[in-house]
């Protein structure tokens, strides 16, 4: 295989991984417990720039060509996992104040309304992670301790993002699989129900919000430290669309859904089609793609709401004992 | 004279446009409960239509014509053809929030692929501009006041006095009541959406002749103050969006020239969450109904 198409397939591998990831985050939110959480791209933005500043060094070693808070050389897997700590803490505190007593719908204006400050907020304070022009030349995990070919290096990465991928995965069928998931998806169903049985309606919903932010801030670090790059213009939010278009083609509520969306939406759609040969005016691709996305979403609402993998409806068995008597 | 009262006079215009707008949004969520996020991007495509009709030589009347009459026919079709018969399939609030971004995403991304992502601006003459007690108005800005003052007055004699108005009433407070009444409220919500298009169409137009240039996503970055302004009134009432954009248009405006323009925004998003958090019914509201969307 040439040189070239190993950059490429390793390159979609990754971006795969890292769109898995995510969906598996959102998934837990939206699809097992019913949040609209249209800031998710935000936690993933966090976890991108928590891994950016402590693997960058302080802001005045290069230069200081670019400005930044808590520079820090963290040694390899230190960085990620702060930046799942980072996603899970933020997550928190933005779940205090929007997951009590409100209407879903006014829960997701207000996921809307802070994906938007949070892009104002970054954009405007340049001390904090260098503004609109975001932050660049982030070291990649090992590179320098390896010595591998370019080439090597991609697949070494594609290599860590599985099995990070993994990881998440494990963690995820843990909850979905665990009365706490069986509780979460009774809390999306009926949330009055929920709590006439005594559960903790708005601590369960923390509980997937929390763990969805950490799975959010983790891809977001892999994404980051992969690309070595990262912007305001990286994590606008239809970015978070993006994700639950794929969640919701794949199948909300099923976590191999979220996996075949993720292969669909965000790879096959928006970084496979990215070395199609250009046509029209630069610009017109991307408006197209969008507008695809959009369209494809409504087509599954209508044609098949519950997604390619629907969530699989639980049964249980009759217990003995409980037959009608002929 | 001070940069206070200058920025008082870019709030009232701000609270004009506002205005017409959230009253139109908050309309369309009072009637049938659907939070229709495309709002915006109608609005953009109602500011294209304007522009057509500038270039092609029509005057400003024809153009305010044109816009709201466009916002009302593409409201009218968005819910007749499309939010509605997916909420007549079963998708709930949950799924209807997904429905009404897919089709902002399209409709902001359609009017890019065939205008392309550049600057536009309205071809009209140069306006005149006019001094009030130390606030500078462009005719055309007066002529945002005059249409804003226009609509509320039109909605309120609509919503007070006519049938129509009552009918309306009626199926926001509850649909089911209504229709026992002997109201035809698949009628009334489509007479809804055509009002309330109409003011959106209004409101694009608007927004286009305050600014220098628009652009494909001008509509969808002012849905947020919409939304908060009719938030802050409490959705569905016509006249609390009415406060709130005064509210919302009057603070960013002044938050910009006290503290600086790029945070103008995050004010008004800022009055929205607070609001959300200690009253979501709105300072208007008595009640926080928990409806369901209607079709």
């Amino acid at each position: 295989m040439s040189s070239s198409m190993q950059f490429y397939i390793s390159n979609l591998l990754v971006y795969l991984a890292v769109d898995v990831m995510a969906c598996l985050g959102l998934n837990l939110q939206f699809g097992v417990a019913g949040l609209i959480n249209l800031a998710f791209i935000v936690f993933q933005a966090a976890g991108a720039y928590t891994a950016a500043v402590l693997t960058l060094g302080p802001s005045s070693s290069m230069g200081g060509f670019q400005s930044y808070v808590l520079g820090a050389h963290l040694p390899f897997p230190l960085p990620l996992l702060a930046a799942a700590v980072v996603g899970g803490a933020l997550s928190y505190i933005v779940g205090l104040v929007a997951l009590r007593r409100l209407r879903t719908d006014y829960q997701a204006m207000v996921m809307l309304v802070i994906s938007l400050i949070a892009t104002t907020v970054v954009t405007n304070a340049t001390g904090l992670f260098n503004g609109s022009n975001g932050l660049a030349l982030i070291p990649r995990p090992l590179q320098s301790v390896l010595g591998l070919s370019p080439v090597g290096y991609q697949w070494f990465y594609v290599a860590l993002s599985f099995a990070c991928t993994m990881i998440v995965w494990v963690v995820v069928r843990r909850i979905t699989g665990s009365p706490l998931g069986r509780t979460l998806r009774a809390v999306r169903d009926n949330d009055a129900a929920a709590m006439s049985l005594g559960k903790n309606v708005t601590q369960m919903r923390l509980t997937a919000f929390v763990t969805g932010g950490a799975i959010a801030g983790f891809s977001g670090a892999i994404l980051a430290q992969y690309i070595s790059a990262w912007s305001p213009g990286s994590w606008l939010f239809p970015e978070s669309f993006v994700y639950f278009s794929a969640v919701i083609v794949g199948g909300a509520g099923n976590n191999m859904g979220a996996v075949v969306g993720a292969a669909l939406v965000p790879v096959a759609f928006l970084e496979a089609t990215r070395y199609i040969p250009q046509f029209g005016y630069p610009g017109l691709v991307d408006a197209l793609q969008w507008v695809v996305v959009g369209l494809l979403t409504l087509a599954v609402m209508w044609f098949r709401p519950r997604g390619v993998f629907p969530e699989r409806t639980r049964r249980f068995a009759r217990t003995p004992g409980s037959e009608p008597r002929p | 004279m001070n940069i206070y009262v200058l920025s008082l006079g870019f709030g009232l215009i701000t609270a004009s446009i506002l205005a017409i707008a959230s009253v139109g949004f908050t309309l369309q969520f009072g009637v049938t409960n659907i939070l229709n996020l495309a709002y915006g991007d109608v609005m953009t495509g109602c500011a294209f239509v304007a522009y057509l009709v500038t270039r092609a030589g029509g005057s400003l009347p024809e153009a305010l014509i044109a816009g709201a009459g466009t916002g009302a026919l593409a409201s009218y079709g968005l819910n007749r053809f499309v939010y509605t018969p997916f909420v007549r399939r079963g998708t709930r609030m949950f799924g209807m929030i997904i429905v009404t971004i897919s089709v902002s995403l399209a409709l902001q991304n359609g009017l890019q692929a065939i205008f392309k992502a550049t600057f536009f601006s309205l071809a009209l003459p140069r306006p005149s501009s006019y001094t009030f007690a130390g606030m500078i108005f462009t005719s055309q800005q007066l002529v945002i006041m005059g249409l804003a003052v226009a609509a509320m007055l039109l909605v309120h004699s609509l919503l007070s006095w006519t049938k129509l108005g009552r009918a309306m009433r009626a199926t926001a407070a509850d649909p089911e009541l209504a229709r026992s009444c002997g109201i035809a409220t698949d009628r009334v919500i489509d007479l809804a959406w055509l009002l309330s298009g109409a003011l959106c169409g209004t409101a694009g137009v608007a927004l286009a002749l305050n600014v220098t240039s628009f652009t494909s996503t001008a509509g969808g970055q002012f849905l947020i103050p919409i939304i908060a302004a009719a938030v802050l009134g409490g959705v569905g009432q016509p006249y609390g969006a009415m406060i709130g954009a005064v509210v919302i248009g009057l603070s960013a405006e002044l938050s910009a020239a006290v503290i600086s323009p790029s945070y103008k925004e995050v004010v008004a998003f800022l009055i929205l969450i607070v609001v959300l958090l200690i009253r979501p019914q709105g300072i208007f509201a008595e009640v926080a109904t928990q409806k369901e969307v209607v079709a």
